[in-house]
C-alpha cells in the first residue's frame, strides 16, 4: 500500500500529538521537584511500580518517537527533490511566524541529540544524588547534573528548541488534520505559541531553581 | 518623480530544458513608470531583437490578471514586491529609478523549465484530468436561487474558484509542493451540489499530485502570500479533511 504525501503527514502529526502529551505529563512529574525530594522520589517510584503499564507507555513513546522521525526524513528528502534548481534570490513573505517554521528541522535535530543525551544522564543512569553527604536518589541526581551551569546551559537550550518546535508544530497538527477552519486558526495558532512559550519557561525553571537555591 | 525610471535586469537565461541555463545582466532604460512589468519587458525585447539577440521568453495572454499565464520570480518574490496581482499587473511605478531587478522562473521539478522564463504546467493539467471537474451535465446556467446553496459555501467555493493555476503556490512553497493549488481545487467542486457526488476525487487529485513529485506541504503559508488571488490556506486544511474523510468511507 502506497502512503500518500498527506497520510504520512497525517502520522507525523498525530505522532507528534501523542509527544507533545507526553511532554506534558513529563513536565508535571518535573514540577515535583519544587516540593521536594520525597514528592519528587515517590513519583519516580511510582511510575517504576506501573511495571508493564510503564513499558506499554515506554514503547508507545519510541514507537511514536521512531515514526514521527521516519516518516519527516522521507518528507524532507521528498520536499528537497521537489525543487531541483535553487532559487538565486528568495525572500521569505512571513516574518511573524516563520522563524519557528524554517527552524523546524534544525530545532528537531537537536531536540533528537539532546535527547540522547538526557537518557544517559537520567534515565539509564544510576539514580544516586549525593547532595553534602547525603543520597537523594534521582533528586540528587537531577540537582547534580542541572545544578553544572554547562550542563543547565544545554539543558535549556535545548527546552527553547523543544518550545519553538512546537510553535510551529502544535498548530500544524490541526491543519494537517484538516480540523482547522478560518473559524478556529486563530485560536488554535495562539494556543500553539503559548503551548510552545509555556513548555519552554516551564522545563527551564527547573534548572534556575537548582542554580539558586542548591 | 520623474515618470521614466532606469533599471538594470539581471534575467535567468535558458535555451532549453537541457540547457544549464545563466544570468544575464541587461540594461532597461528609460522605461515608463505607468507600463506594467510585462510591457517592460516587451521594451527590453524590442531592443534585444533590433540588437540581434533573442529576446527573453516569458509567458503571458490576457495580461489583466486572469488567464493565469504569466509569472516570474521578481526579487525572489513569486511575481513581484506587491500582494495580489499576477506580473502583468505590476506596474513599474512598485520600482525605483537604478533599481537592480533579478528576474528568475519559477522553480520546480515539476514544472521544468520550457525556456527563459516559460515553464511548463502540464502537471497541472494531469491533476485537474484526474478529477478537477465535474461530470454532471449542467445544462446552461441555471436559475439563480432553483438549488439553494448556503451563504457560506457559495462565498468559499467562489474564493477558491478564484484560482487561475499560474503555479506561484508551488513556486514560492519552500517545498514546491502544489497543495495550495489542488486544495482550490477540491474545495471549489465539494462545497457546491453539482461537484459534491464526485467527492472521491480528492483521492486521484492528491495520489496524481504525489506522482507528479510535487513536495508535501509543511504549512509555512508562503503559498497564501504568493497567491494573486489570495486563496486561503484554509483550503488546504478542507483537502485534508476532505481526503481523510474519503480515504475512511471507502
Amino acid at each position: 500500500m502506497k502512503i500518500s504525501t498527506i497520510q504520512k503527514k497525517q502520522i507525523v502529526g498525530i505522532t507528534g500529538l501523542a509527544m507533545v502529551g507526553f511532554v506534558l505529563a513529563h513536565l508535571s512529574g518535573n514540577f515535583l521537584i519544587f516540593k521536594g525530594p520525597e514528592a519528587f522520589n515517590a513519583y519516580a517510584k511510582f511510575l517504576h511500580d506501573l511495571g508493564g503499564l510503564l513499558w506499554v507507555m515506554r514503547i508507545g513513546i519510541l514507537g511514536s518517537f521512531l515514526l514521527h522521525i521516519f516518516f519527516t526524513i522521507q518528507l524532507v528528502i521528498a520536499n528537497k527533490k521537489a525543487r531541483n534548481a535553487r532559487y538565486y534570490k528568495y525572500k521569505n513573505h512571513r516574518s511573524s511566524s516563520s522563524l519557528a517554521t524554517q527552524l523546524m528541522p534544525l530545532t528537531g535535530t537537536i531536540i533528537f541529540i539532546y535527547i540522547i543525551f538526557h537518557l544517559l544522564d537520567f534515565t539509564l543512569a544510576e539514580k544516586v544524588g549525593v547532595i553534602e553527604g547525603i543520597d537523594y536518589g534521582l533528586f540528587g541526581l537531577v540537582v547534580n547534573v542541572l545544578g553544572n551551569p554547562i550542563h543547565a546551559a544545554f539543558y535549556i537550550i535545548a527546552m527553547i528548541c523543544v518550545g519553538l518546535h512546537m510553535f510551529h508544530a502544535f498548530q500544524s497538527v490541526f491543519q494537517t488534520l484538516g480540523i482547522m477552519s478560518e473559524r478556529n486558526q486563530h485560536q488554535i495558532t495562539m494556543a500553539s505559541q503559548l503551548l510552545g512559550i509555556a513548555i519552554t519557561l516551564g522545563f527551564s525553571s527547573i534548572p534556575v531553581y537548582i542554580l539558586f537555591n542548591f | 518623480m520623474s515618470d521614466t525610471i532606469t533599471l538594470t535586469l539581471k534575467v535567468w537565461r535558458q535555451r532549453s530544458a537541457d540547457d544549464a541555463g545563466h544570468f544575464e545582466i541587461y540594461k532597461a532604460k528609460d522605461i515608463n513608470v505607468n507600463m506594467s512589468f510585462l510591457e517592460m519587458l516587451d521594451v527590453v525585447n524590442d531592443t534585444l531583437t533590433l540588437n540581434n539577440q533573442m529576446p527573453i521568453a516569458f509567458d503571458h495572454d490576457c495580461r489583466e490578471g486572469i488567464c493565469g499565464s504569466c509569472g516570474a520570480m521578481v526579487n525572489g518574490v513569486a511575481h513581484g514586491p506587491v500582494s495580489a496581482v499576477t506580473l502583468c499587473q505590476l506596474h513599474m511605478r512598485s520600482f525605483s529609478d537604478g533599481d537592480t531587478i533579478v528576474i528568475e522562473p519559477f522553480r520546480a521539478k515539476s514544472l521544468p523549465i520550457i525556456q527563459d522564463l516559460v515553464i511548463d504546467r502540464t502537471a497541472f493539467d494531469r491533476i485537474i484530468a484526474k478529477g478537477g471537474y465535474i461530470s454532471v451535465k449542467t445544462g446552461s446556467a441555471p436559475e439563480a436561487n432553483d438549488t439553494p446553496i448556503k451563504k457560506t459555501n457559495s462565498d468559499s467555493a467562489f474564493d477558491a474558484a478564484a484560482c487561475i493555476g499560474c503555479s506561484a503556490c508551488v513556486a514560492a512553497c519552500p517545498n514546491a509542493s502544489a497543495s495550495l493549488f489542488v486544495a482550490a481545487k477540491v474545495s471549489h467542486l465539494a462545497l457546491l451540489p453539482q461537484g459534491s457526488t464526485e467527492r472521491k476525487r480528492v483521492l486521484n487529485m492528491v495520489d496524481q499530485m504525489d506522482a507528479e513529485g510535487f513536495g508535501g506541504c509543511s504549512n509555512a503559508y508562503q503559498c497564501e502570500a504568493a497567491c494573486p488571488k489570495q486563496i486561503k490556506v484554509e483550503n488546504i486544511a478542507r483537502m485534508n479533511r476532505e481526503y481523510t474523510k474519503q480515504k475512511l468511507s471507502r
